[in-house]
């Protein structure tokens, strides 16, 4: 709650100085109130408090996906808050606003609060993607991503509608407790607004069939843009996913489990070859994406006590390696911007710092022990055994399989083929996220219960 | 005891000189990388001794000292501890003694190679795993030094890679060796299975529990004197020993002479509460150390490379170290164990210091009348032949007496044949001996006007090595004398539990003296045979294309067995690995790996051709998936 006010008021703040001549100081006052929104949100931590009559809930699992979004936003402001130049008091506000969005939609107890959270992030993204304006991909994108969006919004305001036209409760609690008698509830209703917010919220994690938007918007999109899409939406549309459905419809989880499960596989199959082929790294990331969402589609459809933890774990290693791997993208992007996995060529006598952290998030991001990425998949695949779904384990390691290909790509490209001989310098601020994020990257993969701990307790 | 706690430091010195060595490279020269080697293994040395002396003199013989917890998985808990008693405290005294001695050596040995800082950080990391295999206190961390001096027996051996003949000797090394592993390992799995624990106190402590002779006592210990034969170049394991030559000579002596071929040895008087339970097992040991020591010794009388004749030597040796544990004999086991790591070092050093003085020369009939030349590795080069001949006081007799007196009362057939073998030491080692030392000089003139005695870096040790060949002995003087064998009291509380299974040896005192005299004449009588060919008649061996026929052929080529070996395992792979490169790998893996290569690029052509771009097929397909998945669920 504490950080939605400082995100909030961290937003208002932006958009007043232009008026007030105070641009300067409005990236130094961004990090600072984003570490001290992450201080104050942690000061809540084990006081489950309920916020706006019961529609929003601080408990544990919120805090920390909180701390995780608040973080991510930390690490892209130090990634691109010098590279935004034009329009820098917008693109400041209306990201704070997406993040005081994201940090509703992992807080919420409530479907109105669901909504609303979906719609401030999503909104603030519509316009992010087309911030390029003079750029042709950069409308592209905004519009694509818009008319589907909205598209979706429908289906999820449609199954709200249901859903409530069933229980009679806007409340998570309140829905399943009415969930709890199933004799007085008209059924079918109930099932098509469960399946409906669930293809919309599927369409928010980009898992196929309604991907689509993904590839052609994060390739589109500016790279600053595709960064925060690819980490903070991604992680605020799995945990709202995971909080909805294990606190509102956990107990008609053998109803909706099996198509979430063709869904799951969908994803990690048509993500990982999608990936193969793609020659831009932006639109390589967008299928992994794809691909990523699947894998955490299992923990939705396991939903027991591993695998909460064990989603909360994957998500972190999925943002540490994508912000990663876009703070290289970004850097690369400024000196030589065609955007393809060919313009890394020669990058780890370029940056070998670079190219060092670059080959962090890849192996991660692969699932390559002892980082994080393996820990994720292991963890998750436990979980998943635990509640003897073996052949969706069978199949996203056969999805790994395919993505060590692309992911390696990256790699050989970096290494091993040769490019410019050119050095890419690298600002103090850079240095710091790379070092901070590979180190995180080992750090969690050598002592997973650093996190995992919190989570149980 | 207190310096049982500072027990882990044995084994990290001398890895850290290891890793330093290895790091620094070509960064230091070849003198300060051998300072670093030496001193890590000194400093071992000198904690070794303090260990030595305190368990000898407290009560309490056994110390477990828990260093961390290193597999806890499911039942399985093995922890990283080390075991400080009587048996391994002699082990680390003669890994780092004798270690240290021959690094000091190696740097006169290699002072001139370009890869000697390399050679020392092998040499340190050989010493770390070896410790680890005597320091354990289970199976896995003994295992664990077990392949690491395999390893590091490997990469020396072929310290010289770019000769393609010393890298094939390296791989056989390897690949012999890892026959006998897979025996050990798989006898480690035994035995986890049977006890739940791979920690010798608890798997001793069970074994008690067990009647002898059980089917799963002997298949445990056959499993694991399988791997013993793969380490300490037993039959039919044992061939690539003399091949492991070609390595550096000091190599030769420390790895494959004093410390790594024995571990073998220690790993079965390590285990005796196992194999006295298994009688059957004993035999074949007994059997097999006999035949070996006998085989190795006739193979040994015809060969011309001083280092061949001393390699085959050090196998039939092992053989009488597994004579005696055969015969239940643990200690006298041991105690030709450490004799023979002091006369056998000191003879491949001095052979090393030949070959330096002769320029690389190995083959004795190119050498003759060195005696007057080398005026120290002459006499070192006598002591350590009259140690291993078995002449009294000097340290092999006392040992070799001890194994044939058991061999002697657990069977007298075996002991005849054993005996023979001792008479052949006796007569091949003072063969080498006259052949390099006595006569004329019989090489060429270029070695003559290089001919120098070695510096006093690598005489020195050998010096010390002639000191501990003659007193060796005296830690064991025969109780048939009246005297008090030290080393049996001393190794006693190691085969305690063992003690009352095997029969003690219940020979007289008189019969024992007999055994004695009777080696004693075997001894001379090889050395008068020896005398009366290459001295008195001044026999030279024929060259290679004019050979004796019959037997001296036979031994000659060593009984042909490398190549039925090759006849019978080697080509029939080969044959088999042909034929799968060719219908297998193409046929079937290369096919169906590239399968799943298209399958994914049909996917992935799928998958991006689904991705046109118009948002009125996005939205289209969209609307159909949900149409369908609410079709599917029946609403």
């Amino acid at each position: 709650m504490n950080a939605l006010l400082i995100l909030s008021a961290l937003g208002i703040f932006a958009l007043l100085t232009d008026i007030l001549g105070l641009k300067k100081i409005l990236f130094p006052a961004s990090i600072v109130a984003l570490i001290g929104a992450m201080v104050a949100s942690g000061l809540e931590w084990g006081h489950h408090t309920s916020y706006f009559n019961g529609m929003m809930c601080t408990d544990n699992t919120a805090i920390l996906y909180t701390e995780l979004l608040l973080f991510a936003g930390l690490m892209w402001f130090l990634i691109c808050g010098s590279s935004i130049r034009e329009h820098q008091t917008e693109h400041y506000a209306i990201l704070s606003f997406a993040l005081a969005g994201a940090v509703v939609m992992v807080t919420f107890s409530n479907l109105v609060m669901l909504f609303l959270g979906i719609e401030i992030l999503s909104i603030s993204m519509y316009i992010m993607a087309g911030s390029q304006k003079d750029k042709y991909s950069s409308n592209e994108a905004a519009l694509k991503y818009f008319l589907m969006g909205s598209f979706s919004t429908g289906f999820l305001l449609f199954g709200i509608a249901l859903i409530y036209g069933c229980t009679g409760s806007f409340f998570t609690s309140g829905i399943a407790a009415a969930i709890q008698q199933p004799m007085t509830l008209p059924h079918g209703m109930l099932l098509a607004g469960v399946l409906l917010i669930l293809t919309s919220l599927v369409f928010k994690i980009a898992g196929f069939p309604f991907h689509f938007w993904a590839p052609d918007v994060y390739q589109g999109a500016p790279d600053t843009i595709t960064a925060f899409m690819a980490s903070v939406v991604k992680i605020a549309a799995t945990a709202a996913f995971f909080r909805l459905f294990s606190m509102a419809f956990g107990s008609m989880v053998q109803e909706w489990s099996f198509t979430l499960c063709l869904i799951a596989i969908g994803s990690m199959m048509i993500g990982n070859m999608g990936a193969v082929l793609q020659d831009n790294l932006k639109r390589m990331l967008a299928f992994s994406s794809v691909a990523h969402a699947g894998y955490m589609l299992i923990a939705i459809i396991t939903l027991n006590k591993f695998s909460e933890a064990a989603l909360l774990f994957y998500i972190t290693a999925y943002t540490l390696a994508t912000l990663a791997s876009f703070a290289i993208i970004i850097r690369v992007g400024q000196e030589n911007g065609n955007g393809d996995v060919s313009s890394l060529a020669g990058l780890g006598k370029r940056n070998p710092l670079a190219a060092a952290t670059m080959t962090i998030a890849m192996l991660s991001l692969a699932g390559i022990p002892p980082l994080s990425g393996f820990f994720a998949k292991y963890f998750l695949f436990n979980a998943a055994l635990q509640e003897n779904y073996t052949w969706l384990v069978l199949a996203a390691v056969a999805g790994t399989l395919i993505s060590v290909y692309y992911y390696f790509r990256v790699i050989h490209s970096m290494l091993i083929l040769k490019g410019s001989e050119e050095k890419i310098s690298n600002s103090p601020i850079q240095i710091i996220v790379m070092l901070v994020l590979s180190a995180l990257l080992i750090l969690l993969g050598i002592m997973p219960d650093l996190l995992l701990s919190r989570i149980g307790s | 005891m207190q310096i049982a706690t500072y027990a882990w430091l044995i084994a990290l010195i001398p890895l850290m000189g290891a890793i330093l060595l290895g790091l620094l490279g070509k960064k230091v020269n070849g003198k300060s990388a051998a300072a670093i080697g030496s001193a890590s293994v000194l400093a071992s040395f000198v904690l070794a001794l303090l260990i030595f002396f305190s368990i000898n003199s407290s009560t309490q013989k056994s110390f477990d000292i828990h260093l961390f917890n290193w597999i806890h998985s499911g039942s399985l808990s093995v922890p990283f501890n080390f075991l400080l008693d009587p048996l391994s405290s002699i082990m680390l005294l003669v890994i780092t003694g004798v270690g240290f001695l021959i690094h000091v050596y190696s740097y006169g040995y290699m002072k001139d190679d370009e890869g000697i800082q390399r050679f020392f950080a092998y040499l340190n990391l050989f010493i770390f795993f070896m410790l680890l295999l005597v320091l354990g206190d289970n199976y896995a961390v003994m295992f664990t030094g077990w392949e690491g001096v395999g390893l590091c027996s490997y990469l020396l051996i072929g310290f010289w890679f770019k000769n393609t003949n010393y890298n094939n000797a390296a791989k056989k090394a390897f690949i012999m060796n890892r026959i006998g592993d897979l025996g050990f390992i798989l006898g480690v799995f035994l035995i986890y299975n049977t006890f739940g624990s791979i920690s010798y106190d608890k798997v001793f402590a069970a074994a008690a529990g067990f009647s002898s002779g059980s089917s799963i006592m002997v298949a445990i210990t056959l499993l694991l004197f399988v791997g013993a034969m793969g380490k300490s170049a037993q039959i039919p394991l044992y061939t690539w020993l003399p091949d492991a030559m070609a390595g550096p000579t000091p190599v030769s002596a420390l790895i494959h002479a004093a410390t790594m071929v024995t571990a073998g040895v220690y790993m079965i008087a390590r285990s005796n509460v196992l194999y006295v339970l298994a009688p059957f097992t004993l035999s074949v040991i007994t059997l097999i150390g006999v035949c070996t020591a006998l085989f190795a010794a006739t193979i040994a009388l015809t060969q011309n490379d001083i280092k061949k004749v001393l390699a085959y030597s050090t196998v039939s040796q092992l053989g009488f170290m597994f004579a005696a544990l055969g015969a239940g004999a643990f200690a006298s086991g041991v105690f030709h164990l450490v004799t023979h790591a002091f006369f056998k070092a000191l003879l491949f050093l001095a052979a090393g210091s030949v070959i330096h003085a002769m320029s690389g020369e190995q083959d004795i009939r190119r050498m003759g009348g060195l005696r007057k030349l080398l005026p120290i590795t002459y006499p070192v080069f006598l002591i350590g032949t009259i140690a291993i001949s078995g002449i009294p006081p000097f340290a092999g007799f006392f040992s070799k007496d001890e194994i044939l007196a058991h061999v002697y009362a657990c069977s007298p057939i075996l002991y005849v044949l054993l005996m023979v073998a001792s008479v052949l030491t006796s007569f091949y080692m003072f063969r080498l001996l006259f052949l390099t030392f006595f006569g004329n000089y019989r090489g060429t003139k270029e070695h003559m006007h290089h001919m120098h005695e070695s510096p006093s870096v690598m005489t020195i040790p050998l010096m010390v090595l002639a000191l501990l060949s003659v007193l060796g002995g005296f830690i064991g003087l025969p109780e048939a004398w009246g005297a008090n064998h030290w080393l049996n009291g001393f190794l006693a509380p190691v085969f305690e539990q063992s003690s009352g299974r095997v029969n003690a040896l219940e020979l007289s005192h008189t019969t024992e003296l007999t055994l004695m005299a009777f080696a004693l004449a075997g001894a001379f009588i090889g050395l008068a045979i020896a005398y009366s060919k290459y001295i008195a008649k001044n026999q030279v061996p024929a060259e290679d294309n004019n050979q004796p026929e019959g037997l001296y052929q036979l031994s000659y080529n060593k009984y042909y067995v490398d190549e039925l070996y090759d006849k019978v395992i080697v080509k029939p792979l080969h044959k088999i690995s042909e034929s799968a490169i060719a219908f297998l790998e193409k046929n079937v893996i290369s096919r169906s790996v590239d399968s799943f290569g298209r399958i994914t690029l049909n996917g992935s052509r799928l998958s991006r051709n689904l991705q046109t771009g118009y948002i009125g097929f996005y939205i289209f397909f969209m609307v159909m998936a949900i149409l369908l998945i609410l079709l599917f669920n029946r609403i």
